[in-house]
Parts: C-alpha cells; structure tokens; sequence
C-alpha cells in the first residue's frame, strides 16, 4: 500500500486576540493516508478539521510535528505540492465579476496553463460539471449549487493526484448534494485520484469513505475503516426479534455473541457481534425455549452510532 | 523563472485586473474624471493666482505625477484586495504562485492605467494651459515615467504587505499611503519649503529626486547633485525591502492562519 499522507505530531495553537492566550487547536495529530482512498476525517464543528486540512493543503503551517503528502514535506517543499494537489470547500467563493470560464481560466493560468492546454482542461471541466450552460454567467449571480459545482471545477483544474474537499456538500440542496458525491466517487475510482474530506455529515462519510477519523477538541479519538471501528468499539449488530406470546424467561446476555439486550413486551432487542455468523445459532436457542418468533428485523450499526459512542 | 508557466502565471494575474477594471465603471473615472478634474482645478487655480508659465509647469507636473502615481500603485495593491474582497485568497496561495508572479501580473496592468493618465493628463495640460511636455525630450520622460512606475510598485508592494498582516482593514492604505508620500515629496512645492525635519524625511524619498530631475528641464535649478542616482539608488533599496516584507508577511500569514481568516 502506497501511503499519500503521513502526519506525526500535528500540533496547532492560535492566539485569541491580540495579548490573548493561545488556544490549542490541534493536539498531536497522526494520521496516515493509503495512495487512491478516499478518506474522511469527522467531527462537530470547531473539532479541528479545517486546521488540519488546511496544514496539508500548505494553507497553514504547523506549531509541531511534520506533514508529508505525495512524499512531500507540507512546509519545505509546499511550492511542489502545490503544483499536485487542489482544494474545494464549502461556500464557495471567487472573484464576483469574473464568469465561470473566466474564473476556470484564471485558475488554470496560475497552476501554468495556457494556450490550447487551457481550453481544453476548461472545456472539460464545463462539461463535466454541467457548466456549459453557465460558462458566461458572472460568479455572484450563480446559485449556490452552481458555486459549489464550480468550486470542484477548479478543483480538477491541475488534474491532481490528491484532492482535499472541505464539507464539499454543505449548502448544497439534497438532490445537488448527491450528484456531487456520485461526481467524487466516480472520480476516485476512474482516476485513482486520493482525497481527503472533512465532514460532519455521516451519511455522506458511509456513502463515501473507505476509511474515517473521528476529531473532536482537536485529537483524532479513533480512525478505521467503518466495519473495523464497528468491531473494534463492540458495538456489534443490531438484531431485534418478534415474540408471539413474550420472550420467555431466557438468558438473552447468555446467548452466543451477544453484546447487550433489552427487553420490551414482545420484543428483544439485541448487540450482537457478528450476527451472520450468530443468527442461526440465536435462533436454535430460542427454538428450545417455549418462546416463538414471528419477525427477525436485523441493522447494521452505522456510522452515527459509532460517531456518538466514540465522542460522548 | 521556467517559461511558459511562469508567463501564464504572472498573464493570470495581468488578465484578472484588466477584467476587474473592465466591468469596473468606477476604473473609468479613476482613469478619466478624477485627473480631468485634476487638471482643470489646480490650473484655474494656477490662473486665478497668475503665476508664471514656470511656476504653472512646476504645479501641474505635480498634478500628472499625483494621479499617474494613485492609478498605477492602486492594481498592485487592488492585487490582493480583489482576493480579499472575494474571499478567495486561500485558493490563491494554494496555488504554486510565487509574489513576483502577482506583483509582476497585476504591476502590468497598473502600467498600463498609470500610462494612459499620464498621457490623458499630459495632452490636457499642453491643450488647455500650455504646458510643453515635449521639452525634457523622449529620453527624460521615459526616466520619469519610469521613477514614477518604480514609486508606484513601491507604495502597490507596500500595502500587499499590510494586507497579509491586517487584511481588509488595510484597504484605506492604498490610497493613504501614496497621498503620505506624495504630500512630502514636494509635489506642488519644492522640498525646500518644507519645514526641518521633514524636510530630511523627503531627501528618503526616491520620487522627490524624480521629480527634481524632470522639473530641472524647465529651468528649475537642481537642489541634489545627482537626482537620478540618488532616486534610483533609493527605488532598489525600498523595493528590495518591500519584497522582503511582502515575503515576510506572507510567511507570518501562514503561521498565524491569515489566509484562512480573510477567505472566510
């Protein structure tokens, strides 16, 4: 496995004022990155995720600790890396009297191209983003959907091999907001292209991420893929089973592979580690039992739950 | 530099600035009303006092000057402004830009604007008060125009760096900090009637030596030997220090998080 982003250390403090104390943004964040992935980091609002980000994307320098993104150093070779990566976030913001093409323009200019090169990369991108129609449209009389789709425009203007995509969705309406994540794993499985993306919206990590970290108060409290994380936290499944006449007096908690359970009327609500390979075996228990199910509903811890027990 | 990259970095920048001004309605009045009213005031002035053709030369060099200057250090210094105004300073300097490409692209267009009011104004003054532009010759007008070029990228670089370091609230600099400059480099008076102290402030800036060099074509006797070398010696030395500054704020923004404050 190809490693895009290693970060050791990370540390970053901002002076609140301007006799202020400093306040501790990020605490000694590690982070590794596989070439190709797509790869979210997670958090409330004031987490860190921007910092971070922003110190990989040589937007900022670190107090501490060292960066190294496409084998580059953030802060001694960032005039490289920037040639390599790009960046879109959310609120999109470019000059206002500029039209799309010719903000396409400007920015294709500044990663140094010109000429046939330019038009072509601006022709692709309009297309690719459905900006043909708009392309003589002034930036400040575009909706929001259409900024943003202009902001991942110029974000692909350099072609480049790692993408940071900060909240890339926030603003967007549900239906624009989808389209844009299709628009991103198409990418990253078309190209290979790596990116890194904060959000705080967990559908969109599960529809998106192979792998998460979790911030919060500026320390990374746990990072995995989602399955891995799910085990390793034992949160297990959740399987809930129907009785028709209650379910008895058995020992739930004694059952293979449960985690936890709870009863209400009825119905037994269970954690269970692994359930596909437990089910059967659940059911065989409770068959020799007077007790009989009538409904076996069955869910996969998502990524909201595992979000809540890592950061309550 | 490794061409064409560099070129279109610093066209980028050239480009963005024309398209600006362009839809700018406020760029027209900067380049044609403001030195039109400039002209006409202070030579009905001149009038009003019947000065001499000399002492109205003397004035109305001033007046070219003032505006010629303003128009072209005010891209430069617009360079990052737009960004800020934009919000979109960060996606800048995410890219592989250098300051050179941004003080070379935008200073062009500045040039250029600089140019043309100081032809505008210059055709005016010979039209309307008789004042013979063509005497200090192509070689003499290139000179100055070129120390005024040099001052202007002065002040331009100068609030590039405030920018990096105050952001927004440095916008009132672009303006006030050439009027500070033009007021004590004996632009409608010479240096002499400044009174001691700052006198010696104005023997620090190049443009009281351009201004000197040019006005000695009309008879003007020369106050410092030699103007030119004092002027373009001075030119080197604050543009080197700019650049440095400009550098050392831009380093000091991405300490401190600047850029992504004012792209917020």
């Amino acid at each position: 496995m190809h490693t895009a982003i290693i970060a050791q250390g990370i540390s970053k403090s901002f002076r609140t004022g301007v006799f202020g104390p400093r306040k501790q943004v990020l605490h000694e964040v590690n982070l590794e990155v596989a070439s190709g992935s797509i790869f979210g980091i997670l958090g409330p609002n004031g987490a860190g995720k921007t910092t971070f980000i922003s110190i990989l994307a040589t937007l900022l320098r670190p107090d501490t600790g060292q960066a190294r993104v496409l084998g580059l150093d953030v802060v001694k070779d960032a005039a490289r890396l920037r040639e390599r990566v790009n960046l879109a976030a959310s609120g999109a913001h470019f000059l206002w009297c500029l039209t799309v093409e010719e903000n396409l323009r400007f920015y294709g200019r500044i990663y140094g191209l010109g000429g046939r090169a330019l038009a072509a990369k601006v022709g692709e991108l309009l297309d690719l983003f459905d900006l043909q129609p708009h392309r003589r449209v002034t930036f400040e009389r575009l909706s929001t959907g259409l900024k943003q789709r202009l902001a991942l425009a110029k974000a692909l203007i350099n072609t480049p091999e790692l993408l940071f995509l900060d909240e890339p969705t926030t603003g967007l309406d549900p239906e624009m907001a989808q389209h844009s994540r299709e628009e991103i794993l198409r990418l990253n499985r078309e190209t290979g292209l790596t990116i890194l993306l904060t959000t705080h919206n967990l559908r969109e990590a599960e529809m998106l991420c192979g792998e998460v970290a979790f911030l919060k108060e500026g320390r990374i409290l746990a990072r995995g893929a989602i399955p891995e994380l799910q085990e390793r936290l034992g949160l297990g499944d959740r399987l809930s089973l129907f009785f028709q006449d209650g379910p008895g007096t058995l020992d739930y908690g004694g059952l293979p592979g449960v985690l936890a359970f709870h009863i209400q009327d009825n119905r037994v609500d269970l954690r269970v580690d692994r359930v596909e390979q437990r089910l059967a075996a659940i059911l065989e228990a409770i068959s020799q039992t007077r007790s009989r199910v009538i409904q076996v509903q069955l869910k996969e811890v998502d990524l909201a739950e595992i979000y809540h027990e890592i950061t309550h | 530099m490794r061409l064409p990259t560099d070129f279109y970095k610093i066209w980028a920048f050239s480009v963005r600035s024309a398209l600006v001004n362009r839809r700018n309605v406020f760029a027209v009045f900067e380049m044609l009303f403001w030195p039109g009213v400039a002209i006409f005031s202070v030579g009905l002035l001149t009038r009003f006092l019947k000065l001499d053709a000399e002492t109205v030369t003397f004035i109305l060099i001033g007046a070219v000057s003032m505006n010629t200057i303003q128009i072209a250090q005010l891209d430069l210094s617009y360079a990052l402004l737009y960004s800020v105004w934009a919000k979109s300073l960060k996606h800048e300097f995410m890219a592989p830009v250098r300051l050179t490409h941004i003080l070379v692209g935008a200073g062009l267009v500045g040039l250029v604007r600089g140019f043309l009011v100081f032809v505008v104004m210059g055709l005016l003054s010979m039209w309307l008060f008789d004042m013979d532009l063509s005497r200090p010759g192509t070689g003499g007008l290139i000179i100055f125009m070129a120390g005024m070029f040099l001052n202007a990228a002065i002040i331009g670089a100068s609030v590039l760096a405030l920018v990096l370091r105050f952001g927004q609230r440095a916008e009132v600099a672009a303006w006030a900090f050439s009027y500070l400059m033009l007021l004590l480099c004996g632009l409608y008076y010479p240096v002499s009637v400044l009174p001691p102290g700052v006198r010696e402030v104005a023997q620090i800036i190049p443009l009281t030596y351009f201004l000197e060099y040019f006005r000695h074509f009309y008879g003007f006797p020369l106050n410092y030997p030699h103007p030119l070398l004092y002027g373009f010696s001075l030119t080197v030395i604050y543009l080197a220090f700019c650049y440095a500054l400009v550098h050392y704020t831009l380093n000091s923004a991405l300490q401190r998080g600047t850029l992504l404050r004012l792209s917020e």
